[in-house]
């Protein structure tokens, strides 16, 4: 396994290699950028357009300048901003990254949750009426024209009912005298939001030794309200109180994108289940489970789900792979100022700096999850770690 | 003439697998419903031009991208008053009523009273018995479009898979049957095109080359066919390698190449066939995605009508203009469903544990 580890990095340091040389020729192949676009200005005396160009080193020819570009993203320096000047790629992103990563994280979890459960009860209904309509709901919402979709939602929840906010991450209005930045309160959100995911972890974890199902399932609801409780007397004493309202504010903009997300995004999980579950139904030892007697749920939620979910879990680290690309779309449309919106708009706008740097730090991401992906499943399915040592 | 028994011999035992395989497919009531829609599109995609041809419909009035009609409608030029509610009107929001106009908003035509009838053109107008689905703001039919629309999905959908599989299928079966270096290599090619970020590299590549269908087609199919399928691919062909009639084929002296062509190829097809029928439903919707922000020089398409549909400002207007917002969005949908759903019915076919006895 330890071989086969460091052969895979060796490998894939080879591929982000190539990956950054790419990805900078690409973006070299547009005609101008925002920085050029800057320079065209008439009142700019032609030796400070000269010597502009010098300090930036844009006169060099392309290989030098490719040269010193690796050179320098394995320094750690990524240079400045064309468009926001002062300000670096690596601290655009640093402040970008967590709100994306927030609301995918919530997203994924809750649609991965939720399509499982739906795709055991259809394999499990399989030939029924309401299995039929069940599945033609969710491949609706598997292939339904995305943008079209999350237009309509906003339209109807933010326009015609008035519920919810269209788009953006807060009204500015109640933030004028707000004695923090909203980057504060969103971190403050994010620990929470993590401490409470394990707490309620851990409750599954304890409970899973828990034979009977009906007291497995009474504790861990239980748990659950213990943790409404929890965070209730968290939010309303010392410190939190007073970032109670903001923090709000931020849920409050939030709940639109996450429930249109999800309803997209749980059907992919929903149909694979689906069909694995099927699979798996076929086997002899559910036979056998049937043959001595042991309860249906029992056998569904034992016995078959949980072969069943090894696809499933690997499909959902493959979906974390694409979070920043999949942020792009949503981003867009709910003007939620993340990661997606960020790479767009720096791309559209030819602000290759910061182009570049997303665009490679969505390489590593996507390198890392897959390496992890690899090693992951071999642990989850005994046949391919035989083969991986033999 | 042995000969010619065996050829009618194979060509029975072919005829007979495709009926066996027709009944199978027929069993799953999901994989006919995906069918009969696409059956459903292809007839609108061909009726189009059958239209133009035989002169049912002018090229004029009825052409997606340049055909224009006005409608006229006569409206009851009335004032609206200052204060509500009046006996006539509610609220502010019912006058002007039905077939009524604002004396206000004829500013500009001189010489209107109160109490004239005055001519205007709808555009857009609702649905009649001459526009099935209405015009948009040009008064260009949304039937007609609709029709436009489907002929590019077919051809974009079909081209992209077709060549985004075929190049999965070679190379993954390569990478299977080569093993080592080869192997090592397109794994790692794959995992460079899945490191990119899709949408912004179509983006760049917009901003430098003017993208049209068959540009598209060529660039969504190679990006696919480089990507994550090969992977899957090379594992299906795993799996066949180490069969008994691929042995058995080497031992008679088989060369490399024929085994792969000939014994390999035909086993990892089904499961080519399948991905294929699901990067069609990949394909439109990503040119539905590039033609809604307004990247592709395509004339006509259905991520171009929404896209105009969402500049003009119609899709936040509600549903009082539904015959634009909704016939486009629901089209991609439907048909990308319907593929998905015929690639259902074909997974029930070829994965015999997925059958229900």
């Amino acid at each position: 396994m330890g071989e086969y580890i460091i052969k895979r990095t060796l490998q894939m340091t080879v591929v982000f290699f190539l990956f950054l040389v790419f990805s900078y020729l690409l973006f070299n192949a547009i005609p101008g950028n925002a920085f050029s676009n800057l320079l065209l200005n008439p009142d700019l005396p032609p030796d400070a357009y000269n010597r502009v160009l010098e300090l930036y080193g844009l006169d060099k020819p392309l290989f030098e300048r490719l040269q010193l570009y690796i050179v320098n993203f394995f320094k750690g320096d990524f240079g400045y901003s064309y468009k926001s000047f002062p300000k670096t790629p690596i601290e655009l992103i640093s402040e970008r990254l967590p709100r994306t990563l927030m609301l995918f994280a919530i997203v994924n979890i809750v649609s991965f949750y939720t399509g499982f459960f739906i795709g055991k009860i259809l394999a499990w209904r399989r030939g029924s009426q309401s299995e039929t309509w069940i599945t033609l709901t969710s491949v609706f919402s598997y292939t339904v024209f995305y943008p079209w979709f999350a237009l309509m939602m906003l339209w109807v929840f933010g326009y015609k009912l008035g519920w919810l906010p269209i788009g953006k991450f807060l009204y500015p209005e109640k933030w004028y005298d707000a004695p923090f930045d909203s980057d504060i309160v969103f971190s403050s959100m994010i620990k929470f939001t993590i401490v409470v995911s394990l707490i309620q972890f851990a409750a599954y974890l304890a409970t899973r030794g828990i034979e009977s199902l009906s007291s497995r399932r009474n504790l861990r609801f239980a748990s659950l309200i213990a943790i409404f409780i929890g965070s209730y007397f968290y939010w309303n004493n010392g410190a939190a109180l007073i970032k109670k309202p903001y923090a709000a504010d931020i849920a409050y903009h939030m709940i639109l994108p996450v429930m249109v997300v999800t309803i997209v995004a749980f059907a992919g999980t929903a149909l694979l289940t689906r069909t694995t579950m099927m699979e798996v139904l076929k086997e002899d030892y559910i036979l056998t489970a049937r043959a001595k007697g042991i309860s249906q749920k029992r056998i569904r939620d034992r016995h078959a789900a949980r072969t069943a979910l090894l696809p499933v879990v690997t499909s959902f680290i493959f979906t974390i792979v694409t979070i920043i690309d999949g942020s792009v779309l949503t981003e867009q449309i709910f003007s939620w100022p993340g990661m997606g919106q960020l790479l767009l708009q720096s791309v559209l706008e030819e602000d290759i700096p910061v182009a570049m740097a997303c665009f490679s730090f969505v390489g590593v991401f996507a390198l890392v999850a897959h390496l992890l992906a690899d090693i992951s499943y071999s642990y989850l399915d005994p046949r391919i770690r035989i083969k991986s040592q033999g | 003439m042995n000969e010619n028994i065996e050829q009618d011999l194979q060509k029975q035992l072919r005829k007979e697998a495709i009926r066996r395989n027709w009944n199978l497919f027929r069993q799953s009531k999901l994989g006919m419903i995906g069918l009969y829609i696409v059956i459903f599109f292809l007839f609108l995609a061909l009726l189009q031009p059958f239209l133009f041809i035989t002169g049912i419909w002018n090229k004029g009035v009825y052409d997606p991208v340049v055909g224009y009609e006005a409608i006229k409608d006569t409206l009851l030029v009335v004032e609206c008053p200052k204060e509500y509610p009046t006996e006539k009107y509610e609220s502010m929001k019912d006058c002007p009523g039905e077939g009524e106009i604002n004396v206000k908003r004829l500013y500009l035509a001189p010489g209107v009273e109160v109490g004239d009838y005055y001519e205007a053109f709808i555009q857009p107008a609702p649905p009649s018995s001459r526009h099935l689905l209405g015009t948009d703001s040009l008064g260009r039919d949304v039937f007609s479009q609709i029709m436009e629309g489907s002929q590019v999905a077919f051809v974009l959908g079909l081209l992209s898979a077709t060549l985004g599989v075929g190049i999965s299928t070679i190379l993954g079966t390569i990478a299977a049957f080569f093993g080592g270096r080869v192997d090592a290599y397109l794994m790692r090619q794959s995992d460079l095109i899945l490191m990119l970020p899709s949408l912004p590299l179509l983006f760049i590549i917009s901003a430098f080359a003017e993208l049209k269908v068959w540009h598209l087609a060529v660039v969504l199919g190679v990006l696919g066919g480089l990507g994550g399928s090969v992977i899957t691919i090379k594992s299906q062909a795993l799996q066949v390698k180490v069969k008994p009639f691929v042995d058995s084929a080497r031992i008679t002296g088989g060369s490399r190449w024929r085994i792969m062509f000939s014994h390999v190829l035909p086993n990892v097809a089904p499961l080519a066939l399948l991905f294929m029928v699901f990067s069609v439903t990949g394909a439109i919707a990503s040119e539905s995605v590039l033609s809604f922000l307004g990247l592709l020089n395509i004339d006509m398409s259905w991520g171009i009508m929404i896209y105009l549909s969402q500049t003009d400002g119609f899709i936040f207007s509600g549903l009082e203009f539904w015959w634009l917002i909704l016939p486009a969005g629901l089209a991609v949908t439907l048909l990308a469903g319907g593929f998905y759903l015929v690639g259902r019915g074909l997974d029930d076919v070829f994965n015999p544990r997925l059958r229900k006895r």
